[in-house]
């Protein structure tokens, strides 16, 4: 076990150094010139040469190439070009907010995805499918940004009961966290429920109806065991993706994410961000996988890790 | 532990009645779309981040919210006859928050400091004219410039100009937008991630002021979002207010919109040096082709006036040149003067923002009428700044028409018409997209930094007007209003003609 997750963490290091290096020349190869795009349209020549100077965006190419993977091995991931601020500390101020919104929205959304998703397979074709699946189209056609605004209006205008965004208390978290984990829910009710479906129709599980096991362990153990491994599957990607900062949620809800500073880092070719963004959500991803493979041995004891 | 309960609630209600007995608390929130980028004055060219620095700092001259010329932390000055050397004398007993006082060694090291290139600030070339700056007593300071510089106490009433703390920039280094400390109203507390909290100065030299106990300044990026904090009493102030949404907030008993003149003008920008923009004779004709009225009317539900001259109504030397009325008939015989009785096909270049478009689209569609078929070119900010700013001179320019707009950052003619409309002004140096070039044009801008006089000032800038409107490098569409909200509340809070968020000395809350 030890071994196999140092043989996995190991693996990973030079995913994650093609992962940076890739990134250096993606960004670098979008037009625009930060320097330009910090100083403003009303900047001289002097101003935008004294922000290019600043930021080391002066020297050749492949010395920047190489100073910043240096860098970055040594975990050193520079200032950002548009506030000076440390990028560890604009990533630092951003991060819990974004992990915690993440897993709010996705405790309650798999949860309830997972029991609409169980009981539609089990009732399917019955009216409870039929309106947990109504339940679930609506989750994702309704557009984020649309039921934010709709539940601010509600819940922060008309009846005061809570904060309209921004990160603080509990209060703040309960209407993005449950706008972010509407779509999730929805998609995990889907997938739970074609996926207890498909099961249902396995062999071992009419085996163990043959063999008298009594519904309840049909369903319990037979079918939603095994159907349990893609619903995981889906559960990383997920939580990966929204680690990665959910932008709408984030930008109707005043949230300080990840999400919106990599837009907005974007937006004036902050490198140095781009890049650490683009690392951090990398390496949560490669964890996310690692620990979605160690859940797997934990449902089902006969997938063995190797 | 029987006797420990009853004291316990004895504690906590003397707390909460202490509480309740002093005043309430007076804790103002702003909301803004965007987000600070620092609070080092010296190293800002965004509106927002200079509004907060401007609660925290002082200048020798300031800007007031109708951009009037104010003395602040300097009571007066002279000026040399040629504009060469101003001395300003400074305000006594003035401290900063750090409690280092204000003095004319921290006016010289604050000018120093940001005018240094070595220092890289993004605020440089308000200072460039400097040559030197002399320490004449305690309270009075003289710069000297290499050139004459006629809106030089203009430039440095700009936010770029405010005087920091010299200790504040010796112990914290390049940190020192993280720990701003001036002299203003308001001292800085925290600033994390995208909010920023003020509180009031206890030893503001202007007695009786600051009134409100602290500022919160919040980046709402959404516009609903926004609107709904102000709505919901989470926020006394916020700003933009698209056009579209001013009726949402228009019937509430509890709201103020705020709708004034800005001095942001909008205009297409012709390439002069390409056919068929490089004929005056088209140039006008586009102008006649565009319902300027329309244009306030479609754009921006009304919220805008037609342009009447290069410079908007507030800025300062504007003069109202006349208008190039609605005359499609006009247009179509100035094109087939021209050479072009069939029209022409052109591309317009401009930022992907939803007003943009629609201002591009309203440009498309006006043109089509006059047999102008235009194809609209939305551009993502940095692509958009790439294309107009990687040449090398009008020969490679990409763009023929670009739809922008232009605020005089210095609250000056000069920096209204100069970026562009001078001929010195060509991407990559600055702004003139139109790549404008006009001798008596250039003569004139150059008359009116050449002198403080003002009324000599009057005359060059209205020669330069002049001639801008009669060879139209521009359509001249309109001049945005600043569009804002706030609580009935509050007293005191503006959105200056330059678009930055004010508050007067005294602004309070009720």
């Amino acid at each position: 076990m030890l071994e196999y997750l140092i043989r996995r963490l190991t693996g990973t290091i030079p995913v994650l150094l093609a992962v940076a290096a890739f990134v250096f020349l993606f960004v670098h190869m979008l037009p625009g010139d930060p320097a330009r795009l910090v100083a403003g349209p009303d900047a001289t020549p002097q101003d935008i040469a004294a922000v290019r100077a600043d930021m080391g965006l002066d020297r050749p190419l492949v010395m920047q190439f190489l100073r910043y993977l240096s860098d970055t091995a040594r975990l050193q991931l520079g200032r950002s070009i548009k506030t000076h601020q440390t990028v560890a500390e604009l990533i630092g101020e951003r991060f819990m907010p974004t992990l915690l919104l993440t897993v709010f929205a996705m405790a309650w959304s798999v949860v309830v995805g997972v029991g609409i998703g169980v009981l539609s397979g089990v009732k399917r074709g019955r009216w409870q499918d039929q309106v947990a699946m109504v339940l679930a189209i609506s989750g994702i056609s309704f557009p984020g940004f649309w039921l934010g605004l709709l539940l601010i209006d509600l819940f922060s205008v008309r009846l005061g009961w809570l904060p309209t965004g921004g990160y603080g208390g509990w209060q703040n978290f309960v209407l993005p966290a449950f706008t972010l984990g509407t779509a999730v829910a929805a998609v995990m009710a889907r997938f739970t429920r074609s996926a207890f479906v498909e099961v249902t129709a396995e062999d071992y599980v009419r085996t163990a109806r043959a063999k008298g096991v009594p519904e309840r362990g049909v369903i319990w153990k037979h079918t939603l065991r095994n159907a349990l491994i893609p619903v995981i599957t889906l559960t990383g990607l997920q939580f990966g993706f929204l680690l990665g900062g959910a932008i709408v949620v984030e930008t109707v809800f005043a949230w300080p994410g990840l999400g919106r500073l990599l837009v907005d880092s974007v937006a004036f070719r902050d490198y140095p961000v781009i890049q650490a963004e683009i690392l951090l959500f990398s390496c949560e991803f490669v964890l996310i996988n690692l620990i979605v493979d160690l859940l797997y041995a934990v449902v089902n004891p006969e997938i063995r890790l190797r | 532990m029987r006797h420990v309960v009853p004291r316990m609630l004895l504690a906590v209600a003397l707390v909460f009645g202490a509480a309740g007995t002093a005043h309430a608390a007076k804790d103002l929130v702003v909301g803004f779309d965007a987000n600070l980028t620092g609070l080092d004055p010296s190293d800002l060219n965004d509106n927002l981040s200079q509004s907060a620095t401007r609660l925290m700092f002082e200048g020798l001259y300031m800007l007031d919210e109708h951009m009037k010329l104010q003395p602040q932390l300097a009571e007066s000055f002279d000026a040399s006859e040629d504009a060469k050397e101003f001395t300003f004398h400074l305000r006594k007993g003035v401290t900063f928050h750090d409690g280092t006082p204000f003095n004319a060694a921290a006016v010289k090291f604050s000018f120093d400091r940001a005018g240094n290139p070595e220092n890289h600030l993004k605020r440089q070339s308000l200072y460039v004219m400097i040559d030197h700056t002399d320490v004449v007593d305690e309270y009075t300071v003289r710069m000297v410039l290499k050139y004459p510089f006629g809106a030089f106490v203009n430039n440095i009433a700009h936010p770029g100009a405010l005087i920091v703390s010299p200790k504040s920039v010796q112990d914290f280094g390049k940190e020192v937008m993280r720990h701003p400390s001036g002299t203003g109203p308001y001292q800085f507390v925290s600033w994390s991630a995208d909010t920023l909290k003020m509180k009031k100065s206890e030893h503001y030299w202007k007695p009786g002021v600051p009134k409100l106990d602290t500022i919160t300044y919040r980046s709402v990026p959404e516009n609903g979002a926004r609107i709904a904090m102000l709505q919901a009493g989470e926020a006394q102030f916020i700003f933009p207010v698209p056009p579209e949404m001013i009726k949402a907030l228009q019937n509430s008993p509890t709201i103020t919109i705020f709708n004034e003149p800005s001095i942001l003008v909008r205009y297409v920008a012709l390439n002069t040096t390409r056919k068929p923009f490089s004929d005056p004779r088209v140039r006008q004709a586009l102008n006649y082709a565009v319902d300027k009225q329309a244009f306030a009317k479609v754009v921006f539900s009304g919220y805008s006036d037609p342009m009447d001259s290069p410079l908007p109504p507030l800025l300062g030397y504007y003069q109202k040149q006349g208008s190039y009325p609605y005359d499609p008939a006009k247009a179509k015989a100035l094109l087939a003067e021209a050479g072009y009785p069939n029209g022409f096909e052109s591309t317009i270049t401009g930022g992907a923002a939803t007003l943009a478009q629609r201002g591009m689209q309203f440009v498309q569609q006006q043109l089509a009428v006059v047999g102008v078929t235009l194809k609209v070119e939305p551009l993502e900010a940095g692509v958009l700044t790439a294309k107009q700013f990687n040449v090398t001179g009008p020969q490679d320019a990409t763009i023929v028409m670009n739809y922008g707009g232009w605020s005089s950052s210095t609250g000056d003619a000069d920096w209204g018409m100069r970026p562009m409309l001078y001929s010195k002004s060509f991407p990559p140096v600055l702004f003139n997209l139109a790549w404008y070039s006009n001798a008596a044009t250039d003569s004139a801008i150059e008359q009116g930094l050449a002198t403080v006089d003002a009324s000599k000032r009057a005359t060059a800038y209205s020669e330069a007007q002049a001639q801008v409107w009669h060879d139209a490098p521009w359509i001249f569409l309109g001049v945005d209003h600043t569009l804002a909200a706030y609580s009935k509340k509050l007293h005191g809070a503006f959105m200056r003609p330059d678009q930055q968020f004010t508050l007067t000395a005294d602004a309070d809350l009720d």
